[in-house]
């Protein structure tokens, strides 16, 4: 751990250098990497990281910047995007953009990369109003500041109705070294406007690789934006993602994480409601066995009035898996007239699977519609043999009941093929055939 | 009993009524009818006293008596009641006990003594009775996952232990069917005499049919607009509203 | 037309003296402020304490003084300078009374003022009562009725001399010296408190209850209760507490040991009514408790509370279901108003198969009051099928101030069951303009939805408690209106 820490820490001299160092983002990587100096890893003594320990994880010896990289083509990373959908793709390989692979648009609004974003005076007011400004500054989103560099960026102006989703993915490939990442995305979403994103981390490597992501996503007034996010990486990979949501009145803005598989992840997800009136809706199917572990930890903080806010996490943990599920609901003295509702379920399939889960009000508004509930639990036995006793076999029976038991978050996918995605991955993970109707 | 003179009220800067007159008499039923928003349930909240209607002009005498300044509980302590249309629900607090709670109140500011627990369980047993209400529901949170119709049942049988001087029925009708109308409108003609009066606020007739009103007067935007005898309700349900407001405008 | 309006309502509230606020003129014997080694030994000595004694609460000092204040709790306030307290204040009018007779009259004055007529309750319930006025033991009574049954039921102090084997086999077995910091303290210094040993197979006949009160001024309380409830007994206990009020804090860090021995069953209530500080903040009992009871196997523990006091509570009465099918329960009220801040749950340590956990909290918060709910249910391993529920609701009265709600859940066996609820609501205008309709005025109105909202908790307490309970929500919330 500490090993790493001095290594990020040599390594940015090095990585400034390349940069222009006159720019705007200069400073604040500067700053960034003293707080990460000061602050380093989280360890389990943080309350929010009591229980998921970073340790192993940051014990391999990453290489910062890969140094080989493997040429992708299209019929190599199919099967990792959602195909049968039209779709703009921003793809990125071993950290860098992958132009063949992508499909961009500068047509009306900008679906690209923040690499020239940053580069290109024309978006400097943007990056002055946007990059890093709401994002945490804890030790771990800071060295992602420090490093950022790439990533996506999107920017949708007023009124603009994006013509199909988008997809943002990054792939690892390095063949003989374990790499660390630091992606990086703005997504700034105009007044009035709507657009979906789908994201993925998919490591292609037998070696370790940790992705550590940020992102900043700006909801505009009256904005709606469905965001999706797909983890279902290989068990050597592992992921600290730092999501970071700010809405502004009438705005709507919905997550799906889909955390089915990877080593470690960490899903770091702060939402500020700063208007009225604005919806917030997180979802979660969390389906994981063998060794792997699965953080989320989520924070909602309602700051203006008559808003509402909607949590539905789900989990299934077989083997020695580990899942936690921390969120915090804030609802603060201006915020009168919210509705703020969470829910985290839990089923263990084996005695040697844990599940903490810690669902915090925080209440300082006294007309306020706020609830939370939890559950820990196993499947039904009684309906198990009832649908056995119907012909179906134990195996398909289990997954069938899980499956329903997922099934009320995947009811609100909006995309269908995501969704049949999903299906998909998650019979597999079950080892059934059998297909789920929705 | 009940004197009503130029009533003005409005309720979030929206002027409700507009210059209502009224006079009810002991022994009297009246009925006030009205199209929707025509300020009926809000002629029920400022008689009661409710916070958000603010009287801008006018006067409220009940038994010789001005109620400005005076707080909802002191007018149902003088013994006004109101069953109201929604009834609230409060989790936890028997029927029982808020009854109590309510008929000791009220023998507090008159300065008698609390009823003693025999003669409380009497009159719950006589008045549930009457009601034909099954004793395991005193012992419900009131109105607490009730069916409309027990809520409505529920209202009654408070106004029957609390035997007010003047009972207002709001939209007492709604949401009973007709055997619990009759059992509720059987009720409130059990406990009518000669010296209380019941003020009836409904949509419909039908409730009409079986609490028998001496007069009938119809609200419209905010201001009675014609008044008779119990034949008014009649024409109405024939006629609808629509022949009221052509009179109105010609 | 004139209503008692929220700010009426606010300002009484705020002018509402502590009711059980009186200083009762007794000559008492304290010892120097401060804590050091010296003072240990003293207050050991003064006790006539045997060696063991001595010695392992100067093996507690040792480990207190490597430990630091906990800083976790959801409460902000100011930390006693534990130097300044004196560690012990005992009513000088000894030697021990055999009968209530024989206690100061003006002390008995003080159970009156305090609305726990002693004699009225011994006569009524059957209650023995031991009371604990500034960490010593004035009188227990019922001691013979309780004899003839070898029920146990004396100050810790007597225990200590006249039954040693016990509590040397027990105390600090649930809850270790080093457990946490006001533990350790109050290991070190704690001046007497109640013990209570059930024998096999007894039903004790009656309530037994103890009152602790802080008279003295500068001086901390740290009593500490012992209760044993031997193979297949049982017992119920309630604690009562009060302090008069004065303008510094003044600390209380108790520690209670519950042991249920397979099949046993003890019940733990407490009507808390420490006092809270005055309308601006001032003064007020700083609350640190430590409470834990062991349950072996068939036994329960159920904790009941009712917490209106204090200016700072920080209190998890909790079960450590050690036994196969034992059973722990919590049912909490905790009410907040003024400046109050109270950080108080349970802890359900489920270790045996089949053991099974209910927590039921209400927290009614009001005025600048923070009223936070903090639980854990862990289950571990080997706990096969153990259940839990847990449901926490929240009361708000008013806008300026806050509930929370902080539950950890940790589960490492497959077939357990959990579930947790929470919600938090206020009381709505429409109810309290509907009981203002049927003639109750809007106080009482506050009271009656109040008690019906903590009822499920209060249908726990034995019946002369919950009465006084319910008197005690409607003196601490008189009138509050959201």
């Amino acid at each position: 751990m500490t090993q790493l820490k001095e290594k990020l820490l040599s390594s940015f001299i090095a990585f400034e250098d390349q940069k222009d160092i006159d720019s705007y983002v200069h400073g604040i990587r500067t700053k960034a990497i003293k707080t990460f100096e000061k602050e380093g890893f989280p360890t389990k003594k943080l309350e929010n990281w009591k229980y998921t320990s970073l340790k192993k994880t940051l014990n391999y010896d990453y290489k910062l910047f890969p140094s080989e990289t493997k040429a992708l083509e299209f019929k190599d990373i199919k099967k990792y995007l959602i195909d049968d959908v039209e779709s703009y793709k921003i793809i990125f390989v071993d950290g860098k953009y992958s132009s063949h692979l992508s499909e961009t648009t500068h047509d009306g609004m900008d679906i690209c990369i923040l690499s020239s974003a940053l580069n290109q005076s024309k978006y400097d007011l943007l990056i002055e109003n946007y990059f890093d400004k709401i994002s945490k500054k804890d030790g771990i989103t800071s060295l992602n500041t420090a490093f950022s560099s790439e990533g996506s960026f999107i920017h949708i102006p007023k009124n603009v109705q994006v013509d199909k989703p988008i997809q943002v993915i990054y792939f690892s490939t390095g063949k003989n070294e374990s790499v660390f990442y630091q992606p990086r995305n703005l997504i700034i979403v105009g007044e009035n406007s709507q657009v979906e994103i789908i994201e993925r981390h998919q490591s292609l490597s037998e070696n370790s690789v940790l992705v550590n992501s940020v992102s900043e996503i700006y909801c505009n007034v009256r904005s709606e934006v469905k965001h999706y996010k797909i983890q279902n990486d290989k068990t050597n990979a592992s992921l600290i993602d730092n999501t970071f949501v700010s809405q502004e009145r009438n705005s709507d803005y919905s997550l799906h994480t889909f955390s089915l598989g990877g080593e470690l992840t960490r899903n770091n997800l702060s939402i500020i409601q700063n208007g009225e009136r604005i919806e917030s809706t997180i979802n979660g199917i969390t389906i994981i066995g063998s060794n792997q572990h699965v953080d989320h930890n989520t924070l909602i903080h309602h700051k203006k009035p008559n808003c509402n806010s909607y949590q539905d996490y789900k989990g299934i943990f077989g083997d020695n898996s580990v899942g936690v599920f921390n969120g915090q609901v804030m609802v603060e003295k201006e915020a009168q007239k919210t509705n703020a509702f969470q829910a985290n379920n839990n089923v263990l399939t084996s005695d040697k699977a844990t599940i903490n889960t810690k669902p915090q009000l925080e209440i300082f508004a006294d007309d306020v519609k706020c609830s939370h509930g939890c559950t820990v639990g196993q499947l039904d036995q009684n309906a198990l043999f009832y649908l056995r006793s119907r012909g179906i076999p134990e195996k398909e029976a289990t997954a069938l009941m899980m499956y329903g038991f997922a099934n009320k978050v995947l009811g609100s996918v909006g995309i269908t093929q995501v969704k049949t995605r999903i299906n998909q991955i998650i019979a597999k993970k079950l080892g059934v055939k059998i297909g789920f109707d929705i | 009993m009940l004197e009503i003179k130029n009533l003005h009220a409005k309720v979030e800067e929206k002027d409700i009524l507009k210059g209502i007159n009224l006079e009810i008499k002991p022994g009297e039923i009246h009925a006030i009818m009205g199209p929707n928003g025509s300020g009926k349930s809000t002629l029920a909240s400022v008689i009661t006293g409710k916070e958000e209607y603010e009287m801008t002009d006018g006067q409220i005498i009940f038994e010789n008596e001005n109620l400005e300044d005076i707080s909802p509980e002191e007018r149902a302590h003088k013994g006004i009641f109101m069953s109201f249309q929604y009834p609230i629900e409060i989790p936890g607090v028997t029927t029982t006990n808020f009854i109590k709670t309510a008929i000791n109140e009220t023998r507090k500011a008159q300065g008698e003594k609390e009823m003693s627990a025999k003669d409380m369980l009497q009159k719950l047993r006589e008045k549930c009775d009457l009601l034909d209400i099954d004793q395991k529901f005193l012992s419900r949170s009131i109105n607490d996952g009730f069916s409309g119709g027990e809520k409505k049942r529920n209202e009654i049988f408070q106004m029957a232990m609390l035997e007010p001087k003047l009972a207002i029925l709001d939209e007492t009708d709604s949401g009973l069917d007709i055997d619990a109308l009759k059992i509720v409108a059987n009720g409130v003609n059990k406990l009518k005499s000669k010296d209380n009066a019941v003020l009836v606020i409904t949509h419909y007739q039908r409730l009409l049919d079986h609490i028998v009103p001496d007069f009938v007067h119809v609200l419209f935007d905010g201001k009675i607009v014609k008044s008779g005898g119990k034949e008014l309700a009649f024409e109405l349900e024939e006629k609808g509203y629509d022949w009221i407001k052509e009179e109105i405008k010609s | 037309m004139s209503k008692y309006t929220e700010d009426d309502l606010k300002k009484e509230l705020e002018t509402k003296e502590y009711e059980y606020g009186f200083y009762t003129d007794i000559e008492s014997d304290t010892l120097p402020v401060g804590l050091n080694e010296e003072i240990i030994i003293a207050i050991s000595k003064k006790k006539e304490e045997p060696e063991w004694m001595t010695e392992w609460r100067l093996d507690a000092f040792k480990k207190w003084q490597e430990m630091s204040e906990p800083e976790w709790a959801n409460v902000k306030y100011e930390k006693p300078d534990l130097q300044k307290i004196s560690y012990y204040s005992a009513p000088s009018n000894k030697p021990k009374y055999n009968s209530l007779d024989e206690v100061d009259p003006e002390l008995l004055e003080t159970f009156k003022k305090l609305g726990i007529s002693v004699d009225e309750q011994k006569k009524l319930a059957g209650v023995a009562v031991d009371v604990v006025i500034d960490s010593v033991s004035v009188a227990t009574s019922f001691k013979d009725t309780l004899k003839e049954k070898g029920i146990i039921f004396c100050s810790m102090n007597e225990a200590i001399k006249e039954h040693p084997e016990l509590v040397k086999k027990y105390i600090g077995t649930v809850i270790p010296k080093t457990d946490n910091y006001y533990a350790a303290l109050n290991s070190a210094v704690f001046s007497d408190g109640s013990f209570c040993y059930i024998p096999k197979g007894v039903k004790c006949p009656m309530e037994l209850s103890t009152y602790f009160r802080i008279n003295e001024a500068g001086t901390g309380q740290f009593e500490r209760t012992l209760v044993v409830a031997d193979k297949g007994s049982y017992v119920s206990y309630l604690e009562g507490c009060s302090a008069p009020s004065r303008n510094e804090n003044q600390l209380h860090a108790a520690v209670v040991e519950l042991i249920a021995l397979d099949d046993a069953e003890i019940k733990y209530s407490t009507v808390q009514n420490w006092f809270p500080g005055d309308s601006d903040g001032n003064g007020g009992v700083f609350n640190f408790v430590t409470k834990r009871g062991l349950c072996e196997n068939n036994a329960k523990i159920s904790w009941t509370q009712v917490e209106t006091g204090s200016a700072v509570t920080w209190k998890y009465p909790s079960c450590v279901l050690k036994g196969k099918n034992s059973v722990g329960e919590f049912y909490s009220i905790a009410v907040t108003n003024n400046f109050q801040q109270a950080d108080t749950g349970t802890k359900m340590i489920h270790l045996g198969e089949n053991t099974k956990s209910t927590i039921i909290s209400k927290g009614i918060s009001a005025g600048k009051s923070q009223n936070s709910y903090r639980g854990l249910v862990q289950i571990s391993p080997r706990a096969k099928n153990s259940r839990n529920f847990s449901q926490c609701d929240s009361l708000l009265i008013g806008n300026e101030c806050g509930a929370h709600t902080f539950p950890y859940i940790e589960t490492k066996n497959k077939s357990a069951q959990i579930e947790h609820e929470a919600t938090t609501s206020k009381i709505g205008e429409d109810q309290i303009f509907y009981c203002n309709q049927r003639g109750i005025d809007t106080e009482k109105a506050i009271a009656l939805i109040v008690n019906g909202f903590s009822k499920e908790v209060l249908n726990k307490l034995p019946m002369e408690f919950a009465v006084e309970a319910q008197k005690l929500l409607e003196i601490s919330l008189e009138g509050s209106v959201g």
